[in-house]
């Protein structure tokens, strides 16, 4: 191979810097990441998530299903709390106003209770239907972009699924976790889904955890399924503070699951570090648990 | 819930209002490193769309990738336009670039050099041509000053080249370049068979080809 000394520099002319970085963003703008993740919608991205989860429980045995995974859940409790979700889903596509404002986990329980002392099989039977419900509605429902409400949320039906697909994938490394085994990553679409409604949801994380400074975060998520952010935080600023947050795709999902803590990532900041380590434990309150 | 992005406000709309859960406090802030940007780091984030990293790459790489156009061609408005060149091809291609293989300076001085020396040939190819109709149309007007002394600078690296060449090659190269001979020509000059004047002038081509593209690629 033909090697290269140290290349004597050279002052460039004014004005290259910006000449070349504006025919660079012409030639691809700013924030779309290369390659570029196929798009899929959020009914498959959930429905990819349903089929994964499911090939995990298939792939457990009978005592696996007893190891303690969340709160006071085994895994069997677990499930059965996503029972419990896929069901009032179900009731929120049918229009049913009372699933609005339930609590996540305190309305599940019950879904989660009882399946103790039934067979696994038939629990994992359960969420099976219980899931191909939810993509027979969602099917049923037609226009994705439409408003509804289930457990505190109100948001389009595209954003729920999304929201759904990220809560089967925290909770199938959970198990994979209790069952020491290797975690697992959403292929590089689904993953593109969760990242984006993840950047997109940082300003209300931050206002919701009391987040008054004002700041610019620009926020680059790196590897498939990733991208580059911009985001205005904070009260509308004269002169805000820039940070610069830059972390792998999966990694800041992780924290959004609030299943890693932001000192536990391979981060790189610039900017104010102390502002950039308020929004990231923001970004780890999108998590309820 | 976990994992569930909660009282979210998407597309504009607005959704249930919830009171504040956690609120960050003194004991909820977490430190985080302030790292500089290795080339893998500074790949990825080109490959994640961050026009920030573009920017920071060019302040650090610029003037080295100016200097290396520059070294080439000689010219600076030419080296500004294989800089544009170098930088968006790594901004449009940035998985091109392997960090594994080299580090991202000697990627894009070696990618300048290169689209340098395709100027260069480019502008050989255009002098050729513009010679040849010359010849062939007496009375157009001349070569400009500045492409009469580029071409002066090529033909000399050339002739330097046709130098080092072993002397049976080296004389149909003259005969057929410097004297303009046709084949039939030059075999009947050189006293050998048409056939052997191509094949010598083949290899001959082959070598001077070597030669040049190292020579344009490593001149001092």
């Amino acid at each position: 191979m033909m090697t290269h000394g140290r290349e004597p520099m050279a002052l460039p002319p004014s004005g290259l810097r910006e000449r070349v970085l504006e025919a660079s963003l012409g030639a691809r703008a700013a924030g779309h990441p290369v390659p570029e993740a196929a798009e899929i919608s959020a009914a498959e991205a959930f429905s990819r998530a349903a089929e994964a989860f499911y090939g995990l429980l298939d792939a457990l045995g009978d005592e696996d299903w007893r190891m303690p995974v969340l709160r006071d859940l085994d895994v069997q409790g677990l499930v059965g709390h996503l029972i419990g979700v896929e069901d009032h889903v179900h009731r929120c596509l049918s229009g049913d106003p009372e699933v609005a404002g339930a609590n996540h986990i305190d309305s599940t329980q019950p879904a989660a209770a009882c399946q103790a002392g039934r067979p696994c099989e038939q629990t994992r039977i359960e969420w099976r239907r219980a899931a191909e419900r939810t993509i027979e509605l969602v099917r049923a429902f037609g226009d994705p972009g439409t408003e509804v409400a289930v457990h505190g949320m109100r948001l389009p039906l595209r954003a729920l699924l999304v929201v759904r697909a990220f809560e089967l994938w925290t909770h199938d490394n959970d198990i994979r976790r209790a069952a020491r085994l290797p975690s697992s990553v959403p292929d590089a679409s689904t993953l593109a889904l969760m990242t984006g409604l993840a950047a997109r949801l940082l300003p209300y994380a931050a206002a919701r955890a009391g987040l008054e400074e004002p700041v610019n975060v620009h926020l680059v998520l790196t590897g498939p399924g990733g991208g580059t952010w911009d985001l205005a935080l904070g009260a509308d600023p004269p002169d805000p503070a820039s940070v610069c947050i830059v972390t792998d795709a999966v990694g800041f999902c992780r924290l959004v699951a609030n299943r890693v803590a932001p000192a536990d990532l391979d981060l790189h900041v610039t900017g104010d570090s102390c502002c950039a380590a308020k929004v990231l434990a923001a970004a780890a309150t999108l998590a309820l648990d | 819930m976990p994992a569930t992005l909660s009282q979210a406000c998407l597309d504009g709309s607005v959704i249930a209002p919830a009171a504040p859960e956690r609120c960050l406090g003194a004991s909820r802030h977490v430190s985080v490193p302030s790292v500089g940007g290795t080339d893998a780091l500074q790949a990825a984030r080109l490959a994640a769309g961050d026009n920030h990293a573009l920017a920071e790459v060019f302040d650090c790489l610029g003037p080295a990738v100016y200097g290396a156009a520059l070294r080439v061609l000689g010219e600076g408005t030419a080296a500004q336009d294989v800089v544009q060149d170098v930088f968006v091809e790594l901004w449009s291609h940035p998985g091109r670039y392997d960090p594994t293989a080299g580090n991202l300076r000697t990627y894009l001085i070696v990618l300048a050099r290169h689209r340098a020396v395709d100027v260069v040939r480019s502008d050989l190819r255009r002098i050729a041509r513009q010679e040849r109709h010359h010849r062939l149309t007496p009375g157009q007007p001349h070569l400009s000053p500045c492409e009469e002394v580029t071409a002066a600078a090529v033909a000399r690296v050339v002739r330097d080249a046709v130098r080092l060449l072993p002397d049976s090659q080296r004389r149909v190269v003259e005969l057929a370049y410097f004297e303009g001979l046709t084949y039939r020509e030059v075999a009947l000059a050189a006293g050998i068979p048409e056939g052997t004047a191509k094949s010598r002038l083949r290899l001959a081509l082959a070598k001077l080809e070597s030669v040049l593209d190292r020579q344009l690629l490593e001149t001092p």
